[in-house]
């Protein structure tokens, strides 16, 4: 019976373990293809698999930026235009403090967490007085404030002024150099984390309610909720994630470009969701992987004019699938379903007539 | 202060510019009493339920529910004093649930807000309360429908219904039966008035079918251009010159 029970509750999450499955595996099958074996693997000796894991590491770090911007976008429906500092606050706050300031990981990432807080507060200062794309403008401000503070020559020693911050030397025990694999399952075991936190929000008291905000939030404060008070809970756990995945990207780029502070850096996001689904949280997952790969391989196989191509795709993919990839699936799923029983008693029928 | 007088408001004024859209009106409502405003359209009478809801601040005077100034109180405290308001034109979520938008009325008023570690679904209390609201409203077939995809009339029976979940004193009923089906209308009015008699509820209703106003209304208060033109019996209302010939054109007569 209880070997029933442990199966019945593996069926419903079918699909994220194989996915699980698939991403745990990868650098191992990956170096296998490259005649690299298992232990060569995970003694970081296979070229071939270390870039993938590169390429893969970069994905979850993509992957948690979008999550964060989903939870605020897709679920409050809080459309800002500088959610790139609060990814930006996460990456040049460990690059600053594990240079400049000796800072061991664990006390960085305890200043990440205090920052993540009060620039959830300072967007919840505007909260209760500017709505739809008032919000988004006084947002997009006060990240383009943050953006000059980067750029700007005084603060050149700390943040490296417009070249971006370099030199950065992660932890050895988590190198990007020499401890790949282990900061592979680090930031894979980290998004998982988040996207089980995040799953588990929107269904929660809490998040059924920034839901409730995002479809008619006044009906939402005539019912007694107090919304506010969910927006900047929501506005929290996405800052929190996003400076987070920011602190990865440090750690694992030796480099932050003062690009990720801009305006561009918060449509990536944007355009993540887009394709992958608004308001599906698997949807920034899927996203991520479609957005960096097409990116990659784009670059890798045309050189410069890629990005053409890049936007010709994502504008066909808002056209033909305007709910996203994930979106569009759990709408479609169905009928695609009755299509395969359709085409299945066709195929019946004609065998018969045979 | 009167103990039977549950929501009373003094001198209450709403300028909006030059316009004044609720002119002064004093108005006593009594506790357990189905109170019915009645008055010819832009007579001001949704603007004053908006100012007793709290969804519109007042330019001057007084909103006293239970001998509590709750003038200045923000809208979202409005349920948590034991005042529920529906709205003319349809105000649900449309994406979500029939069950869930009732869910969430249920849950508005619970402890539980802020336990977002937890499944919602964790809750049965609120749950066994929707499914209750659902009953009584009659929509409990549609529970997991949209809400979008209800017809009229029952989003009509929603609205009722979340306001309903968090079982209020006083109902503020603004037109429950706009845009319903003529057919549907006496459905509703017995319901509002079973919950009225049977809960001990203080119905405030704003209402244009006369006849619906007439036979079950305590107390009727006309307004017109703004302020109070008559309150009375409902037959009062009914024989009283000044209304008739304001409200109704003196040409409709009235048949209580």
């Amino acid at each position: 019976m209880a070997k029933n029970k442990f199966f019945s509750a593996l069926k419903p999450n079918q699909g994220s373990l194989i996915t699980l499955a698939v991403f745990i595996l990868l650098p191992f099958v990956v170096g296998l293809f490259n005649g690299a074996s298992p232990a060569q693997v995970w003694t970081n000796g296979s070229g071939q698999s270390k870039f993938i894991q590169g390429l893969a590491i970069e994905i979850f770090i993509l992957a948690l930026y979008a999550l964060s911007y989903d939870l605020i976008f897709g679920f409050t429906g809080l459309l800002s235009f500088g959610h790139s500092m609060f990814f930006a606050v996460g990456a040049y706050l460990t690059g600053i403090l594990l240079k400049n300031f000796g800072f061991s990981l664990g006390a960085t990432f305890g200043m990440i967490f205090l920052a993540g807080i009060l620039q959830a507060l300072l967007f919840g200062m505007v909260l209760p007085r500017v709505k739809g794309i008032t919000f988004a403008l006084v947002t997009l401000g006060m990240a383009s404030v943050f953006h000059v503070l980067v750029i700007s020559s005084e603060l050149g020693p700390y943040t490296g002024s417009d070249v971006g911050l370099q030199g950065v030397v992660a932890p050895e025990f988590i190198s990007p150099a020499s401890q790949r694999l282990r900061l592979y399952f680090v930031t894979l075991a980290i998004l998982i984390a988040v996207f089980m936190l995040y799953k588990r929000f929107v269904n929660s008291p809490t998040g059924r309610v920034c839901t409730a905000i995002r479809e008619n939030e006044g009906r939402a404060l005539m019912l007694g909720y107090n919304t506010f008070y969910f927006k900047l809970a929501a506005l929290a756990l996405s800052s929190l994630t996003a400076a987070l995945a920011g602190m990865l990207h440090t750690i694992y780029q030796p480099i932050v470009s003062p690009n990720v502070a801009g305006l561009g850096y918060t449509v990536t996001a944007l355009l993540i969701i887009l394709i992958g689904g608004v308001g599906t949280l698997n949807g920034a997952l899927v996203g991520a992987v479609v957005f960096r790969l097409l990116d990659y391989g784009l670059r890798r196989y045309i050189g410069e004019s890629a990005s053409f191509i890049n936007g010709a795709v994502y504008v066909a993919i808002v056209l033909f699938l305007p709910f996203g990839i994930v979106g569009t699936w759990r709408l479609k799923s169905a009928q695609i379903r009755q299509g395969w029983e359709r085409l299945a008693k066709l195929w019946l029928i004609g065998n018969r007539r045979d | 202060m009167d103990p039977e007088i549950i929501f009373e408001t003094v001198n209450l004024r709403k300028e909006f510019g030059a316009l004044v859209a609720v002119d002064d009106v004093s108005l006593k409502v009594h506790k357990n009493s189905l109170h019915a405003i009645i008055g010819p359209n832009g007579a001001g009478k949704t603007t004053f339920f908006n100012l007793l809801s709290g969804n519109l601040e007042p330019t001057a005077g007084q909103v006293i529910y239970k001998g509590r100034d709750i003038t200045h109180q923000p809208v979202h405290r409005t349920i948590h004093f034991g005042v529920g308001r529906s709205f003319q034109i349809t105000n649900i979520f449309p994406n979500l649930t029939v069950f869930e938008n009732v869910r969430l009325a249920c849950q508005a008023l619970g402890a539980d807000n802020f336990k977002f570690w937890q499944a919602a679904s964790a809750f049965k209390k609120y749950e066994q309360r929707t499914w209750e609201v659902l009953e009584r409203v009659g929509l409990k077939e549609r529970a997991f429908d949209f809400a979008r995809t209800l017809p009229h009339g029952d989003q009509r029976k929603l609205e009722l219904g979340m306001i309903l979940a968090p079982d209020p004193e006083v109902l503020l009923l603004d037109e429950p039966t706009a845009g319903m089906a003529a057919e549907q209308v006496p459905e509703l009015i017995a319901l509002i008035q079973e919950i009225q008699r049977a809960g001990d509820k203080t119905v405030m209703l704003v209402e244009h079918n006369m006849n619906v106003v007439m036979s079950v209304s305590d107390r009727i208060t006309v307004m017109h251009q703004g302020a109070v033109l008559a309150e009375g019996a409902p037959a009062e209302i009914a024989a009283n010159k000044e209304v008739q010939v304001a409200y109704l054109g003196g040409l409709y007569e009235l048949n209580v």
